[in-house]
């Protein structure tokens, strides 16, 4: 195990990451750097993950979200792109409400969650959480497992029927 | 077992550093000239872009973005079954048959309205 | 080994709706028009076998609950899918929709729903409100040809995707603060530990989350434009099986897991419901178009749906329960007369309904009888699903609000007369000919129909069953 000082550092340092890069998202003006700043604020998130001993899901958060789904935002963007793209990401009339919405909401949230008395587990994690999960996954859990397939492939199915419905249009 | 990712944090650290490095070299030993000319293009060697560079995407790029999405949740699915494939028996096996054959119905589905066909 | 046999239903859903898609891959695509006859018939027989399973009970894997109250659903839904594919037929081939897409889908969708009414455990009951969600979103988006349907297809992807966010959060929030994502687990933790603040705030999220769902005022404002945009049928089966499925969800999640703070959530829902018959009646008068008009209306009947979790009883939880099922029948009834109106004159203007009486009196009949069903006259089953509605909160004490619940029923008479007033009272457009309504179209809206007035004239089996399935809901 690190010391603890030592994950306090990387656990403020990821943090610090996090939110800068999750800002960068929301103020940049061009829709594509969002996107990568997206990235990285997947990126973090695995970081905490793995601080979190959490290692499978930190696996999942880079090969489904930093991968995958960094990939397919790009290219949704590249797809609906209109006019000009140093401009594609501007806030509408309504940025100040928003603004004052979502801080209200975040300190009604810290204020709650710092206010409850949280049970904390006591005991080491699992070495192989991984092994752990397919327990998990094909034991207790195994109605979800399989509607996570049919899930899937409804997406799927969604997926392509609407995007090639756009493909004929062109 | 974190320590482990130390490592890592230090190699990421490392590369990032060298990069840095160099760059900060470069910037020490470049003559401080204004910059004029061809030093203002956006390659200095290779040929001008013909007009603008953010095209739009054909959306056969999309579909296959989507299908691989998919199927990379899969194996998402799959590794744990993998590690544990042993210990956990037959049931478990029955499971992740109906689990994959679920999927290779939507791969059948994509394959057959030609979403995997590049238009 | 576990006794997957008790999920037979469930599994056969799976199978059925995974089987229509492989037919569609099999058969060519101009020889699919079948595909939805079969998707009939096969929903016809899950219904049935359903309605003779309807007292099996069990519990899979800790996780999932097999019981009379959800059995119950599970019928509802099917007969709600089971209209909606027969009042499909012709819309869809009309309007030249993917067939097999489109039943499989629908199929899928009822299969989320019985998964979210009848999951025990949170994991398991947030993938079924998803796969419920997301079969819809693709469901709203399905008429590729016509912009509004895809404009509903994505405002319904936007507001459900945030919908869903704020559920998950509740949920982590919740498990967070009691360490269980099984049901009856955290309904111990709560009654022993008492609640903490985050798991308040969950709780909150929870219930937004559901309001979307079940389009409680102010959580509504994607209905109107969906319920418009979507495709008719599917319309009607979004208004009607999707909100019985969140309303059953609801029920388990609240009643089971955090009934010790129900003093909390009862205000929350007293707000929700008052707010959502109000604004639900009011904004409904100067609608022009049937299906925003349902639309509004459909918020409304969220809204007495509400009064039954208000009450926080048996009486409420049964009130609730025949309500939604009647609400079936009368809600697809007004939804298939539009369809059946969109098949031949392309439109749902409440204006071009003029005259309808003389051009299609089956047509108008429907509708209007299920119109007056969903306002609550007497004597269709309206009536006595608002009168055991109302009952259940005068007997909380709460007699203010069945007076408003029932001045606004008076005032959702006009509305709903006002579609009746153009059918009979309006002429026929000039050179307008009869209607003509396919055979299966016909057979569901009688079908329909004479089960509106059946349980209004007698309603007492249906009532007897719904109130004896809620006293077992609240057993442990």
């Amino acid at each position: 195990m690190l010391s603890t000082s030592t994950s306090t550092l990387v656990f403020w340092f990821l943090t610090i990451l996090i939110v800068a890069s999750a800002l960068a998202v929301v103020l940049l003006r061009n829709i594509v750097h969002s996107a990568l700043f997206l990235i990285l604020t997947f990126v973090g998130i695995a970081g905490i993950y793995i601080l979190l001993n959490a290692e499978f899901l930190a696996a999942v958060q880079i090969l489904v979200y930093a991968g995958a789904i960094a990939i397919l935002v790009v290219f949704a963007v590249m797809l609906t792109r209109r006019g000009d793209i140093s401009e594609s990401n501007l806030f509408n009339k309504n940025y100040l409400a928003a603004g004052v919405l979502c801080l209200a909401l975040f300190i009604l949230n810290t204020f709650l969650i710092g206010q409850t008395f949280w049970t904390i587990k006591s005991g080491e994690p699992p070495l192989n959480n991984v092994g752990a999960i397919a327990d998990a996954f094909l034991g207790r859990y195994v109605l979800p497992f399989e509607v996570a397939a049919v899930l899937l492939l409804v997406a799927m199915v969604g997926a392509i029927l609407l995007a090639r419905g756009v493909n004929q249009d062109q | 077992m974190l320590q482990q990712y130390g490592i890592i944090a230090i190699f990421l650290i490392g590369g990032a550093l060298t990069a840095i490095a160099a760059l900060l070299v470069n910037w020490i030993i470049r003559p401080k000239l204004p910059p004029v000319g061809s030093k203002l293009n956006t390659y200095e060697c290779g040929l001008e872009t013909q007009g603008p560079t953010w095209i739009q995407f054909k959306v056969s790029y999309f579909l296959y973005a989507l299908v691989f999405l998919l199927f990379d949740v899969e194996t998402v699915f799959l590794y744990p079954w993998a590690v544990r494939f042993q210990v956990l028996g037959l049931f478990a096996f029955i499971e992740m048959i109906i689990f994959i054959s679920i999927l290779v119905i939507g791969l059948w589905y994509a394959w057959k309205e030609g979403a995997l066909k590049w238009q | 080994m576990v006794n997957v046999q008790i999920l037979i239903i469930e599994i056969l859903m799976a199978v059925f709706g995974l089987g229509i898609l492989c037919m569609g891959l099999l058969v060519p695509r101009d020889s699919r028009r079948g595909i939805g006859y079969v998707t009939a018939v096969g929903l016809a027989v899950l219904l049935i076998l359903a309605f003779v399973m309807r007292d099996a009970s069990g519990v899979f894997l800790n996780s999932y609950i097999i019981d009379p109250f959800g059995n119950y659903f599970k019928i509802l839904f099917l007969a709600a899918a089971l209209l909606t594919a027969v009042c499909s037929f012709e819309y869809v081939e009309k309007t030249g929709m993917n067939q097999s897409e489109y039943y499989s889908l629908l199929v899928l969708a009822t299969l989320g729903m019985m998964i979210l009414s009848s999951s025990g455990e949170l994991i398991s009951l947030y993938l079924g409100l998803e796969l419920m969600t997301i079969t819809f979103i693709i469901l709203t988006g399905f008429h590729l040809d016509n912009s509004k349907s895809a404009e509903a297809g994505i405002k319904y992807l936007l507001l459900g995707a945030l919908s869903s966010a704020i559920f998950l959060y509740g949920l982590s929030l919740v498990y967070g603060a009691t360490g269980s994502t099984v049901i009856k687990q955290i309904g111990f933790v709560v009654a022993t530990n008492g609640a903490s603040p985050a798991l308040v705030l969950g709780t909150i999220f929870l219930l937004a989350g559901f309001a979307f769902k079940v389009t409680v005022v102010p959580f509504h404002m994607w209905s109107p434009d969906v319920y418009e945009g979507a495709p008719t049928p599917v319309t009607g089966f979004l208004s009607v099986a999707s909100k019985a499925a969140s309303i059953a969800a609801l029920f388990r999640v609240f009643f089971v897991a955090l009934p010790s703070l129900n003093s909390f959530w009862v205000q929350l829902f007293i707000v929700l419901a008052v707010l959502t018959m109000v604004l639900g009646n009011l904004v409904a008068i100067p609608q022009t178009n049937i299906k925003r008009l349902l639309a509004y209306s459909s918020i409304s009947q969220a809204g007495y749906l509400l009064l039954g979790i208000v009450s926080f009883s048996v009486l409420g939880v049964g009130a609730v329960m025949y309500y939604s099922m009647l609400y079936v029948f009368g809600n697809m009834g007004a939804f298939m007369a539009a369809t059946a109106f969109y098949n031949s004159d392309s439109s749902d203007e409440i204006e071009d309904y003029s005259g309808l009486a003389q051009r299609s009196p089956l047509i108008a009949a429907v509708m209007l009888f299920s119109l007056l069903s969903l306002a609550g006259i007497p004597p269709m089953a309206g009536f006595i699903g608002k009168f055991y509605l109302f009952m259940s909160i005068i007997s909380r004490g709460y007699i203010w609000l069945a007076i408003l619940g029932i001045l606004l029923s008076m005032v959702s008479v006009y509305y709903y007369l006002m579609v009746a007033k153009s059918m009979y009272l309006g002429a026929p457009p000039e050179g307008s000919k009869t209607i003509r309504v396919n055979s299966s179209l016909q057979i569901a809206m009688v079908v329909s129909l004479l089960i509106l007035f059946v349980l209004g004239i007698y309603p007492t089996p249906l009532t007897n069953y719904a109130m004896n399935t809620a006293v077992t809901f609240f057993m442990p």
